[in-house]
């Protein structure tokens, strides 16, 4: 890649993640194996991630049934697990490193979804961490495979690589212009999917979208990337051409300063409304509408008061109100340290 | 999640095809699956070739049905609950499940990482492919340098795959 920057394309892509799903030989699949079954699966995995060194340095294991609901929740809005997970904790468990950009999901779908996060777009170091994890933990594990098959999964739609890779897309031009719902559909056909990354329905909140692909089958890791790769930068191009054109309009130069000015004064802030000004400011800062902040910065502050995050750092259960005025308090301390 | 045939009931069943590498992916109601023929997606693949297997054996298959040795799954419970019980169920079931990955992934064999291999090392058939199709791009954006700088390497590759 031509790009010297250590995060690559970041006014467009907020982070890569990459999905490695894997299950053991001589263990039943998940939803034949008991609560029992399950705890002892995630003994081994423990057992595997302490023999390693640089593991079991990084590591921290999490009982997903040792924590409340909305704990549980705040691990999700930190892109560190699946929705579906959980459904049932019931001898479910997750390791997470320190900084949170890998983590192992036990006894979800799968034996094991292990996941590696880097900021912007960088599907070929992301791949690189996951690929070097599951050999570490293929060592003593021993994950099923089948030289027709590949990796084995409990739903034969997995099968193959058993990768997913994503980019999480801050799209908000394309969306203001209505594109996102064409350029969706044309991307099916190519094996791959645009939707909404927070919150459901045709217009997701703060204009976060994912881009995945889909086959698993028939085509290696590296061609499932080259392919997302490619239409990535497709995208790119286009939401940064529609930026252009937006950010010439008065309105939309007046909507991203009053974003900012809100955002560093208001004293209760809901979710949704939120989500739209830090779009919006992020929009500002890639069009050069208002003063550069660093974009992992801003993606962190948009992770840190998501309602069960805040919650969580809150120590305590808030009602509505508390939980706004909270959100407000800590955007606008952190805009504060970001401009001192 | 509403149908996407009705956009009425809840999803249950996700059906995804390709068709002449076009994937297309939907997400079906129960009725609205079972109107559009995929309502006996695994039972019916199943049956049929259950049926043909039991007419080689005699009809034994029904009365002394194959179980699985590692989680006792026989193939009805595997076509029941659209899920594989286990690794082994795969070797035990093979000839029966593969029309039905066939059906669902349209393609049999697996392309990339091979447990102990190195995912980053590809295969030469990979290799190529991603090399004609970088081949394509630079050709697009008028690199003709680059062009025939790698034009060279995939003669060079299919002659060393062709010498093998």
């Amino acid at each position: 890649m031509s790009n010297q920057n250590p995060v690559c394309e970041e006014d467009v892509v907020i982070c890569t993640h990459i999905h490695l799903i894997r299950n053991l030989r001589d263990v039943p699949f998940v939803s034949k194996m008991s609560r029992s079954e399950r705890q002892k699966l995630e003994q081994r995995v423990a057992s595997a991630v302490s023999e390693n060194e640089g593991l079991s340095r990084v590591f921290r294991f999490i009982d997903m049934e040792s924590l409340s609901k909305t704990e549980a929740v705040s691990l999700v809005e930190r892109f560190l697990i699946s929705a579906d997970f959980l459904s049932d904790c019931r001898g479910r468990g997750l390791f997470v490193n320190e900084d949170e950009t890998v983590s192992v999901m036990v006894n979800e779908e799968d034996h094991i979804h292990l996941q590696c996060e880097q900021a912007g777009l960088n599907l070929q170091k992301a791949f690189e961490k996951a690929d070097g994890l599951d050999d570490i933990l293929d060592k003593s594990l021993h994950f099923a495979f089948d030289e027709n098959l590949g990796y084995l999964t409990q739903n034969p739609v997995n099968l193959g690589t058993g990768m997913r890779a994503s980019l999480t897309l801050h799209l908000p031009a394309l969306r203001e212009g209505g594109g996102v719902s064409r350029i969706s559909t044309n991307l099916s056909k190519l094996g791959l999917a645009l939707r909404g990354a927070l919150g459901s329905g045709a217009e997701p909140k703060g204009a976060v979208y994912q881009l995945s692909n889909h086959v698993t089958f028939g085509l290696s890791e590296q061609e499932a990337i080259a392919n997302l790769q490619s239409i990535a930068m497709q995208l790119i191009e286009q939401e940064r051409a529609a930026r252009t054109e937006l950010a010439e309009s008065l309105e939309i130069q007046d909507t991203v300063s009053r974003s900012l000015a809100i955002l560093q004064s208001a004293r209760m802030m809901a979710d949704d409304e939120f989500m739209q000004l830090i779009s919006n400011v992020r929009f500002g800062v890639a069009a050069g509408l208002i003063d550069p902040i660093d974009y992992g910065e801003l993606n962190r502050l948009m992770i840190m008061v998501q309602p069960a995050t805040l919650t969580v750092a809150g120590g305590r259960k808030l009602t509505p109100t508390e939980r706004r005025s909270l959100r407000a308090e800590k955007i606008r301390d952190f805009l504060q340290k970001l401009n001192a | 999640m509403l149908c996407d045939s009705c956009g009425k009931n809840p999803v249950t069943t996700h059906i995804k095809t390709i068709i002449n590498g076009e994937l297309t992916e939907y997400s079906l109601c129960a009725e609205c699956a079972q109107k559009l023929g995929y309502g006996d997606f695994l039972t019916g693949l199943g049956r049929d070739y259950g049926s043909l297997l039991g007419g080689f054996f005699g009809g034994t298959e029904l009365e002394d049905p194959v179980r699985c040795k590692c989680c006792g799954s026989t193939f009805d419970d595997i076509m029941r609950s659209g899920q594989i019980g286990c690794a082994e169920c795969y070797h035990t079931f093979y000839d029966r499940l593969i029309p039905l990955i066939q059906r669902i992934h349209g393609n049999t064999k697996h392309r990339g990482k091979v447990p102990g291999g190195n995912a980053l090392q590809q295969r030469p058939q990979e290799q190529l492919s991603l090399m004609r199709r970088e081949l394509r791009e630079a050709i697009d954006s008028e690199n003709y340098e680059h062009a025939a700088d790698l034009r060279d390497r995939i003669k060079e590759l299919e002659g060393g795959r062709a010498n093998e």
